[in-house]
């Protein structure tokens, strides 16, 4: 069990260290391929174990795994993977063009792993300060290879995304020193006031004030990664200017390990304050992000910022998900946020081949993908319909469950909305519910129809003079071919184990 | 013992509120230099209170917090300002986004704010540091401030420093310091941070021959 914990933790670190040594790009490669394969299989491992012996401490209380964290690990693991076999064509085809000298892909190499080592830091730690710590080594860690191109673009975008995401986490991290503040009169042991394991068994007797204070700086600041609005600003930018393997990354992973920073703070919260209160912040920032991106999306030219407004849509979704609660909405949550991180990092997958043949963001320039790039345009349009939540995708149930949840619970606390007579409040209250499902529903039909609308000028037409006509195999097909798979499999049928995590990583997000 | 307490209480206030005064200066600051300088004499006074702190409450580890503190944000950090600073061709921010009077007027009123958001919580903490939390909070929330109202990169990143020196203030006096591991942790993160935004400012002022920051307006809808 440690052994795994360990070897979870040592991967990254280890091809990190050797990444800076070893100068062959093959080498390189598979050195990556090698630790992340060593990751999802410690990792197979950990989710066999937490099913069957419950959740599991190692290495003196400081990596706690339950069925939340090994959930989140197990994202980490597929997209990783995904990234790495689209990685060996992609950089190796910018060092031929001559984007970057052959010396940088060690840099690469070396922050991409620090990246991936920060994110299972931050999944496993038990302590909530070191997972503060692990978050903000992420936004270090990332920043550089945002900036990776060193254009003026990528210059500009990588310092807002170092300013902003570092200015969220510090708030984040007086939210941390609040709930530390908090568990300071309750514990005994100070030393464990900040681990999830201490704080949850007493945590509704910790001061609600203190606790209420300590959730809202910690929404804000990890919101802020996560990229809700309106903390949003940055990401658009960075979508576009960072390298596709890194954006899928970004896209797929450290957006769930930031709203999986909130979700382990708001349980402990949940004990000592009413439900509604984080519940209602939770769906107020998932409907200003669901409804602001929607419409973004419309009036979109640029198909990277169009995919980077679609997370914040669909963050967005999972958030309402989250805040509506329940065992319906906290598993369509969690479902959605795996979903999404599969399809979106299959849309960037796509993005990445159609900018390196087309070399331009725009979408009016690019057409005739179909006879261009026949797999790569396959995959966009895959993504995108995977992306508006159609069936056969995974998107839909989970999208439809957590339409339902609003539906049939409404978000907690609207119900108190009403004061005068029983008539009122029962009116009031449903009129609340139909509105928000139609604000939901509008928000989702008109993301639907803008993103479908650009992607489908991009794959038909003919394309212009001098694009190059027909696509290689390479081992970027891969991920593709199986994050497809996945997509259409999992909205029919949900293996065992991953079912299994998301029930009881449900049941620990439900307090009650 | 009472008497040491009370006495050992008013001085953590009042370095406290030496803190938030290095904070105004900053704020009335332009020269980049000189606020370089204050941000170094505000890390000296947080060096103080934790040792205050460490010595009145026993807690021995808040002394390493307290020397890591000096070596970290008075010695290292303003040397690498410094050299960001000289290799900059401006040295004194010429236009800011709100002027120094109404920029001190606004940070009265953030203070006020902090106080007014604490209130509540602060009965919770002892004796001895029971009003420094409301301060790290408004310093908090005037390093936030200064990293809108400036326009240069190097400005915005001395207000990211007062803003983690708030924090850090607020982690000592209210909650006696975090788990050496998490404090520990922090050093290292604020220490990275700087690093890579210096790099960052040398290389804006390599691309767009300036370090301002109104002129990163390339990417946008």
């Amino acid at each position: 069990m440690t052994i795994a914990v360990l070897v979870v933790l040592i991967a990254p670190l280890l091809a990190g260290g050797l990444s800076l040594v070893v100068h062959r790009s093959a080498w390189l490669h598979g050195i990556n391929l090698t630790s992340i394969g060593a990751l999802v299989t410690a990792e197979t491992v950990l989710t066999h174990m937490v099913l069957s012996d419950g959740p599991v401490l190692a290495l003196g209380e400081l990596v706690y795994l339950d069925a939340l964290s090994t959930f989140i690990l197990f994202i980490i693991g597929v997209v990783g993977l995904a990234c790495s076999f689209y990685m060996r064509s992609y950089m190796d085809e910018q060092v031929a063009r001559g984007v970057i000298a052959p010396s940088q892909l060690n840099q690469f190499f070396f922050l991409f792993h620090m990246f991936l080592l920060a994110m299972v830091i931050a999944t496993i730690a038990n302590s909530v300060g070191i997972q503060w710590v692990a978050i903000e080594a992420t936004t270090l860690a990332t920043t550089f290879l945002i900036a990776f191109w060193k254009r003026r673009e990528s210059l500009e975008a990588g310092w807002k995304y170092l300013i902003l995401c570092s200015v969220g986490i510090s708030l984040a991290l007086f939210g941390v020193v609040l709930l530390y503040y908090s568990s300071l009169h309750v514990l005994s042991d100070a030393s464990q006031g900040l681990n999830v394991t201490a704080l949850l068994p007493v945590a509704d007797r910790l001061n609600p004030q203190v606790l209420k204070l300590a959730f809202i700086f910690i929404l804000v600041g990890y919101g802020t990664k996560v990229g809700l609005v309106p903390m949003h600003s940055w990401l658009p930018d960075a979508y576009t200017e960072a390298p596709a393997p890194v954006v899928a990354m970004l896209a797929g992973v450290l957006e769930v390990v930031a709203a999986y920073a909130i979700l382990r703070v708001r349980v402990i919260v949940d004990h000592a304050v009413p439900f509604a209160f984080a519940g209602e912040l939770l769906t107020l920032l998932g409907f200003a992000s669901l409804v602001t991106a929607a419409f973004f999306i419309l009036i979109q030219h640029n198909y990277k910022r169009l995919f980077a407004y679609s997370s914040i849509e669909h963050m967005g979704i999972a958030m309402i998900g989250f805040g509506i609660g329940g065992p319906l909405g906290t598993f369509g949550g969690l479902f959605h946020l795996m979903n999404h991180a599969l399809a979106k990092s299959m849309a960037f997958f796509a993005a990445g081949n159609i900018h390196r043949r087309f070399r331009t963001v725009e979408i009016e320039h690019v057409q005739g993908l179909a006879m261009a790039q026949p797999w790569t345009a396959t995959a966009l349009m895959i993504s995108g319909l995977a992306l508006s939540a159609l069936p056969p995708f995974a998107a839909f149930p989970s999208e439809v469950q957590i339409l339902t949840a609003l539906a049939s619970q409404g978000v907690p606390g609207m119900e108190f909305a009403g004061t005068s007579g029983m008539v009122t409040v029962a009116l009031s209250d449903q009129f609340s519910r139909v509105a928000l499902v139609s604000v939901f529903l509008i928000a989702a039909v008109l993301s639907f129809g803008g993103l479908l609308y650009r992607i489908t000028g991009m794959v038909w037409g003919t394309p212009s003079e001098g694009i190059v006509c027909g696509e290689r195999w390479t081992l970027g097909h891969l991920p593709i071919i199986l994050l497809t798979v996945a997509l259409i499999g999992f909205s029919v049928f949900l293996p065992q184990p991953i079912k299994e995590l998301l029930e009881q990583a449900t049941s620990i997000l439900v307090v009650q | 013992m009472q008497g040491l307490s009370s006495v050992g209480s008013q001085l953590v206030d009042l370095c406290s509120a030496l803190l938030l005064l290095t904070c105004f200066a900053i704020v009335a600051q332009r020269r980049l230099s000189a606020c370089v300088d204050l941000f170094a004499l505000q890390s000296s006074f947080l060096v103080v209170t934790a040792t205050l702190v460490a010595f009145l409450t026993g807690n021995q580890h808040i002394y390493i917090a307290a020397g890591l503190t000096g070596v970290i944000k008075v010695l290292i950090i303003p040397r690498v300002l410094k050299k960001v600073i000289d290799h900059l061709n401006v040295k004194r921010e010429l236009v800011m986004h709100v002027n120094v009077p109404t920029g001190l007027l606004i940070c009265g009123g953030l203070v006020m704010l902090a106080f007014f958001i604490a209130q509540p919580i602060l009965p919770l903490g002892s004796l001895l540091t029971r009003d420094s939390l409301a301060i790290a909070l408004a310093i908090v929330l005037i390093g936030l401030f200064t990293m809108i109202a400036r326009q240069k990169a190097v400005s915005q990143l001395v207000g990211f420093l007062v803003l983690e020196n708030g924090l850090f203030l607020g982690a000592t006096a209210a909650t006696y310091g975090m788990p050496l591991v998490v404090e520990l942790g922090v050093f290292f993160d604020v220490l990275i941070a700087t690093l890579i935004a210096g790099i960052y400012t040398n290389r804006l002022q390599d691309a767009f021959d300036s370090v301002d920051t109104d002129r990163l307006t390339v990417l946008k809808e």
